[in-house]
C-alpha cells in the first residue's frame, strides 16, 4: 500500500515538474504582453508552432542540416521577428479604440490563423519531430526521465530569473514597467511608450518560440501545437492573478502538478475536464485569480 | 431616408429568400443558403450578449453545438420523436446559458472571454469522454431527420429544412429587433454603457444579465437542433476554434449592435468564402488578412458602410470653409 502510493507520488513528481515547467514558459510571455499592454495576445500557441518548424527546417538533415544550436537561434530569432510583426500590424493600430480588448482577441486569433495556415502550406501536412536536446536520462527522486525533460525543468526557473533581472535591473526593463503601471506619465518622462510596446511583445514571442522549440521535441510538430498548450498557458496567467508575475509562476506549478495528479488518478480523458472545471469554480469564487489586483 | 427604405429592404429581402427555392433547385446552391441561413440565426443571436449586452461571450457556438448534441443523443439514443428535436435543443441551450452565466455574473471584460471560452473546451472535452453517448471523435452520426407522413424534409434538395430555418431566422430577426426596443433591451444596453449608473437606477444586474443570456441561447439551440438533424450528425469541430472565429468574424464584420449588421454579414462571408473555396488553405490567409483589413478600416462593420459612405459624400458636397484652405 505504502510502496504503491509512494510510487505514485514519484510519478506525479516527475511528470509534474515537466509539465509544469513548460507552462512556466508558456505563460511568461503571455503574462508580459498582458502586463504591458493589457491584451491578450493567441497568436503565442501558433508562434510555438512555427518556431518549432523553424528549428525543424534548419537542424533537420532533410532540411539545410545545420544543427540544433544553429536550428534553436534561428527559430527564436524567427519568432521574436514575427511578433514585432503582429504588434506592428496587428495590435499597435488598435490601441487605444474603446473595444480594445475585443478587437485584440479578433486581429490576434486572425493572426494565429494566418501562421498556422502559412506553416500548413510551407510544411504540409506530414508531421515532423526536433531532436531531443541531449540523449541519455537523469534519475530524479526515485523516478527516470529523459535529459531533455531535465533541460526544461531547469530551464524554466532560470528563464523566469532571467525575465525578473531584466525587468528589474535594465533600463528597458524599467521603461517597459513604467509603460505597464501608467502609460501617459511613461510618455511624459520621455520613455517612448510603442517602442516598449514593441520589446515586450519581442521578448514574448520568442520565449514561445522557446517553449515550441522544446515541446516539439516531446510532441510531434503540427500547425496546431501549441493550440492546447496555450488555452493551459491561459488558464495559468489567469489562475495566478493578471498582473503578477510571482502569481504566474505558482499558477504554472499549480496546474502542472493538479494536471499530473488528475492524469494518474482519472485518466488523460477526464483531466482535461476536471481542470477547465476547477478553473470556472475557482475564477467565480475568487474573480482576480490568486495574486491579482481587482 | 435611411428609415423609409428600411422596411421595403426587408421585405425585398425576405421575399426573395422564400422565392428562391422556387426559381432554384440546384442542390449546391440550396446548401449554402441553408448554411449562410444559419448562421445569420447564430450572429443575431449572438449579437444580443455581445453587441447590445456588451458581455464578451464566447460560448455561443457551444450553445449551438449542445443543442445538436442534444436533440441527437435524445431522438437516436433514447428515441424521442425527431419533432421534439426543437424543443429539446432550445431546453438544453438555454440551460447550458445559465449554468455558464452563474459564474460570468461577478466578472468583467478578459475574464468572461475566457470563463465562456473555458466552458466551451469543458462541453467538448465531456463529448470527448463519453463516446458511447456522443460518438467521440468520430461525431455523432445517423441522426434521424423530420418526416411528415412520407414526406421527408430532405425531399426536393431539402426544402423541408430551408422553410424550418428560413422560418427561425424570421423569428430571431423580429425577436431581436423587438429587444432592441424593448425595456428588457433598454436595460441591458444601459448596464453596457454606464453599468454603475444602471445599477444605482434600480436595474437589477444579475436578473437581467442572466435573463439576457437565457434569452440569447433559444435560437442557437433551435438551429442547432435543426442542424442535427439536416446534417444527419453532431461533430466535435462544432465547440473548436475556426468554427468560433468564422462565426465572429460575421458578427464583426457584419457590426455589433444593429440587427442586419450580423445577417448581412453571415450572407456576405458564406458565400465569399465558397467564391475562394478553390484556393484551397489560401482562403484561411485571405479570410485572415480581410478580417484584420475590415476591423482597420471599417470598426463599425458592413453595417456601419452606409453612413460612413453619406458621411463622405455629405462631407465632398459641402464647399470646405477657407479659412481652413488658408
Amino acid at each position: 500500500m505504502l510502496d504503491s502510493l509512494m510510487l505514485a507520488f514519484q510519478s506525479i513528481f516527475a511528470s509534474g515538474l515537466v509539465l509544469a515547467s513548460l507552462y512556466v514558459l508558456m505563460a511568461a510571455g503571455l503574462a508580459l504582453v498582458w502586463n504591458t499592454l493589457g491584451i491578450f495576445n493567441f497568436t503565442h500557441g501558433a508562434l510555438m508552432a512555427a518556431a518549432a518548424y523553424v528549428a525543424w527546417t534548419v537542424a533537420d538533415p532533410r532540411g539545410l542540416d545545420m544543427g540544433l544550436a544553429m536550428g534553436v537561434i534561428a527559430a527564436i530569432l524567427v519568432s521574436a521577428v514575427l511578433g514585432f510583426l503582429i504588434n506592428y500590424l496587428l495590435v499597435a493600430p488598435f490601441l487605444g479604440q474603446k473595444q480594445i480588448v475585443l478587437i485584440a482577441v479578433m486581429t490576434t486569433l486572425s493572426g494565429a490563423f494566418f501562421i498556422e495556415n502559412s506553416a500548413l502550406l510551407l510544411w504540409g501536412p506530414r508531421i515532423k519531430q526536433l531532436d531531443k536536446f541531449v540523449d541519455g536520462s537523469v534519475r530524479i527522486a526515485g523516478t527516470t526521465i529523459s535529459g531533455h525533460e531535465a533541460i526544461i525543468i531547469l530551464l524554466a526557473p532560470l528563464l523566469m530569473l532571467g525575465l525578473w533581472a531584466f525587468l528589474r535591473f535594465t533600463w528597458t526593463g524599467s521603461a517597459i514597467r513604467a509603460v505597464a503601471q501608467n502609460r501617459e506619465f511613461a510618455e511624459l518622462s520621455g520613455i517612448r511608450v510603442q517602442r516598449m510596446y514593441a520589446i515586450a511583445f519581442a521578448i514574448a514571442a520568442a520565449l514561445a518560440g522557446l517553449s515550441g522549440i522544446m515541446l516539439g521535441a516531446i510532441r510531434f510538430i503540427t500547425p496546431g501545437l501549441g493550440g492546447e498548450p496555450l488555452l493551459k498557458a491561459l488558464i495559468v496567467v489567469i489562475l495566478g492573478g493578471l498582473g503578477s508575475m510571482p502569481g504566474t509562476v505558482l499558477g504554472a506549478y499549480l496546474v502542472g502538478f493538479g494536471e499530473a495528479t488528475s492524469t494518474y488518478f482519472l485518466g488523460a480523458y477526464w483531466t482535461q475536464a476536471v481542470l477547465f472545471l476547477v478553473f470556472i469554480g475557482f475564477l467565480a469564487l475568487r474573480p482576480n485569480g490568486l495574486f491579482g489586483k481587482p | 431616408m435611411e428609415k423609409k427604405l428600411r422596411p421595403t429592404a426587408i421585405a425585398a429581402f425576405f421575399a426573395i429568400l422564400v422565392v428562391l427555392p422556387l426559381v432554384n433547385d440546384d442542390s449546391y446552391i440550396r446548401h449554402i443558403s441553408i448554411i449562410a441561413i444559419m448562421y445569420a440565426v447564430l450572429g443575431s443571436s449572438w449579437n444580443i450578449t455581445l453587441g447590445y449586452g456588451g458581455v464578451f461571450n464566447f460560448a455561443h457556438m457551444a450553445f449551438f453545438a449542445v443543442g445538436a448534441y442534444a436533440t441527437g443523443i435524445l431522438t437516436k439514443t433514447f428515441g424521442f420523436s425527431p419533432w421534439f428535436g426543437l424543443p429539446i435543443g432550445i431546453t438544453a441551450s438555454v440551460v447550458a446559458s445559465v449554468l455558464v452565466c452563474l459564474p460570468v455574473l461577478r466578472l468583467k471584460g478578459v475574464y468572461v472571454i475566457l470563463v465562456t471560452f473555458a466552458f466551451g473546451q469543458l462541453c467538448l472535452q465531456i463529448v470527448l469522454n463519453q463516446r458511447e453517448l456522443t460518438g467521440g471523435n468520430f461525431g455523432l452520426v445517423s441522426i434521424p431527420p423530420l418526416e411528415i407522413g412520407t414526406f421527408s424534409f430532405r425531399d426536393y434538395q431539402n426544402i423541408g429544412y430551408y422553410y424550418l430555418s428560413l422560418a427561425i431566422l424570421a423569428l430571431t430577426v423580429a425577436a431581436v429587433s423587438w429587444f432592441s426596443r424593448s425595456r428588457f433591451g433598454w436595460r441591458v444596453v444601459a448596464l453596457r454603457d454606464n453599468e454603475a449608473y444602471a445599477v444605482s437606477r434600480g436595474v437589477p444586474l444579475s436578473r437581467i444579465r442572466l435573463l439576457t443570456f437565457a434569452f440569447s441561447a433559444i435560437f442557437p439551440g433551435a438551429i442547432g437542433a435543426v442542424y442535427a438533424q439536416y446534417v444527419r450528425s453532431a461533430s466535435p469541430d462544432m465547440f473548436g476554434f475556426s468554427f468560433l472565429t468564422l462565426a465572429l468574424s460575421m458578427l464583426l464584420l457584419g457590426g455589433t449592435g444593429s440587427v442586419w449588421g450580423p445577417v448581412a454579414g453571415a450572407f456576405v462571408f458564406t458565400i465569399l468564402s465558397e467564391v475562394m473555396a478553390p484556393l484551397g488553405p489560401g482562403r484561411y490567409l485571405i479570410t485572415a488578412v480581410l478580417i484584420v483589413l475590415i476591423l482597420r478600416f471599417f470598426p463599425k462593420g458592413l453595417a456601419g458602410i452606409p453612413s460612413l459612405v453619406a458621411q463622405q459624400v455629405r462631407a465632398a458636397r459641402k464647399p470646405k470653409p477657407a479659412a481652413e484652405a488658408a
